[in-house]
């Protein structure tokens, strides 16, 4: 069998045992790959998607102490400063939900992606305007886990 | 998958030619797609859900998995789904009965008489070992991560779980202990294990469990996502005054968060916006057991803005609202506390 249909089959392989999961309130992936490696094809959908990462939180250092285990759990956060202004000036009651955070979890070779579904708020609000802004949000990270669930099959199917 | 997704809505639209429809019938495939797969995977083999093979379709009602599909499992990976229309739950479980090419079986809801006590004895015996000896399927969490025993195919059912026991008919449990479930490992009990009256007296303790679901109380129609408060006194006193009363409270804080900080230059970021953020480590442990996803709403944040003409707000999140976006009512019962907490806590420095 030669590599380009050895690679081929892999990545349909690897496309199948990974993927998307969209919930009323959450979007969820899972990929089958180790954590390190898909938290950098996190950070590199979004920003292709026109956000800037703010920042990385550690979430297992603390919590290890605790005896809380997990191989890795990182929250990315992540938005765009003129929506981050513009729902920090229209929208006060918002605040706590931006910039938005992806949660990175993983367990040996299997790495989950969790993120509320923006859309979940959007029940309490009557105004098209921050309806709008929830659904783009939406759409942007459903297209960010799918970039991912693919980009790691690439990679693996690659390696093979 | 955007492969998948053109087929299928490529047989959709053939579908909608050929019969001359004009409104499009929701497409089965593309929901399972988009809802399913990423647990039970593109052929229903299951992972982090429960396998949706032709053994387990076979034994089911349509109308179990359209109330699976609902409720879902409330504190297990299952979410619930609804908000989703009649017609898209259809179409779902229309393209499982298709694909697998298994009929529904029809059961009534008639509860089976049995002795739950003697069940429970049979429960210890046999089921307990995989389901839990609370029916949980394998103690605590939620089966998000796979951090269960890998010597499961899968993770056992939790058949206390009040989405489960809504779901499934007495009568179905009755035919599944009997005959067991080859993919999930469940071996058939009617074989030399449990005769007809204990395999009821079974049904009746796993009903029992009803008994013990937590009850969730409803959110009152005025709940919002945030708390906002108005501080009478300035920006970075309120600052202050959050930090006080939080250490008070036993919170750590983390060093502050500039709302804008990392999304623009040092010089642009409005320092007139920032995010007290804390914790306290033991009860986030408990919180993180319950549900391993809560990273996404973590670290607790009080957010302080400075409005035009000097004004000041305190904006946190409702925690009685988020808690329940996670479809666990562990968790609903733990984050109701921690609101009280908060609420103390916005109470004293806004006093």
């Amino acid at each position: 069998m030669n590599t380009g249909l050895l690679r081929a089959l892999s990545l349909t392989v690897l496309l199948a045992f990974s993927g998307i999961a969209f919930s009323d309130n959450m979007i969820m992936g899972r990929v089958p790959m180790r954590g390190e490696i898909v938290l950098e094809y996190v950070i590199s959908s979004i920003e292709e998607h026109g956000y800037t990462v703010a920042h990385i939180q550690l979430c297992d250092g603390g919590m290890k102490e605790f005896g809380y285990k997990s191989d890795l759990y990182r929250v990315v956060f992540f938005g765009k400063i003129a929506e981050v202004r513009a729902i920090s000036e229209r929208y006060p009651e918002l605040v706590s939900y931006v910039p938005l955070k992806i949660a990175v979890i993983a367990e040996k070779d299997e790495t989950l992606l969790s993120v509320l579904n923006p859309q979940a708020l959007a029940p309490f609000f009557t105004d098209e305007e921050v309806r709008i802004q929830f659904a783009r949000w939406s759409n942007d990270l459903e297209s960010i886990f799918e970039d991912v669930r693919r980009s790691t099959a690439q990679h693996v199917a690659t390696m093979e | 998958m955007h492969a998948l997704r053109l087929l299928f809505s490529g047989l959709s639209l053939a579908t909608m030619v050929a019969g001359g429809v004009g409104h499009a019938a929701p497409d089965g495939g593309e929901l399972y797609v988009e809802h399913c797969v990423a647990c039970h995977q593109m052929e229903g083999q299951g992972g982090i859900g429960l396998p949706l093979l032709n053994d387990k379709l076979a034994d089911v009602s349509d109308d179990y998995l359209r109330s699976t599909v609902r409720l879902g499992r409330p504190g297990r990976v299952m979410p619930s789904f609804m908000r989703m229309s009649d017609a898209q739950v259809d179409a779902i479980v229309k393209f499982l009965r298709d694909k697998s090419g298994t009929t529904a079986v029809e059961f009534s809801n008639e509860r089976v008489a049995g002795n739950a006590a003697h069940g429970k004895t049979l429960y210890t015996e046999h089921c307990a070992k995989c389901h839990g000896a609370d029916g949980s399927g394998e103690g605590e969490g939620t089966g998000v991560t796979q951090s269960r025993d890998r010597s499961f195919l899968v993770m056992p059912a939790s058949i206390s779980n009040p989405g489960f026991l809504a779901s499934a008919p007495d009568q179905m449990m009755q035919r599944v202990i009997a005959a067991g479930r080859k993919p999930s490992g469940m071996p058939a009990f009617s074989r030399g294990k449990l005769d007809e009256s204990e395999i009821r007296d079974v049904v009746a303790y796993v009903r029992s469990f009803e008994q013990q679901a937590r009850v969730v109380e409803p959110l009152d129609e005025e709940e919002r996502p945030t708390h906002v408060y108005e501080s009478p006194y300035d920006f970075d006193t309120t600052v202050a005054n959050v930090k006080a009363s939080l250490g008070g409270a036993n919170f750590r804080i983390f060093p502050d968060r500039l709302l804008e900080q990392g999304l623009v230059d040092e010089f642009s970021v409005n320092t007139r916006q920032i995010g007290v953020r804390f914790c306290n480590f033991n009860v986030l442990y408990g919180m993180l057991k319950t549900e391993p996803r809560l990273g996404i709403v973590l670290p607790c944040r009080i957010t302080i803005m400075e409005r035009e003409g000097g004004q000041v707000l305190l904006v946190i999140p409702n925690l009685r609202v988020v808690s329940r976006w996670f479809n666990n009512d562990e968790l609903v019962g733990l984050w109701d506390q921690m609101e009280e907490t908060f609420t103390e806590i916005i109470d004293e420095v806004t006093l």
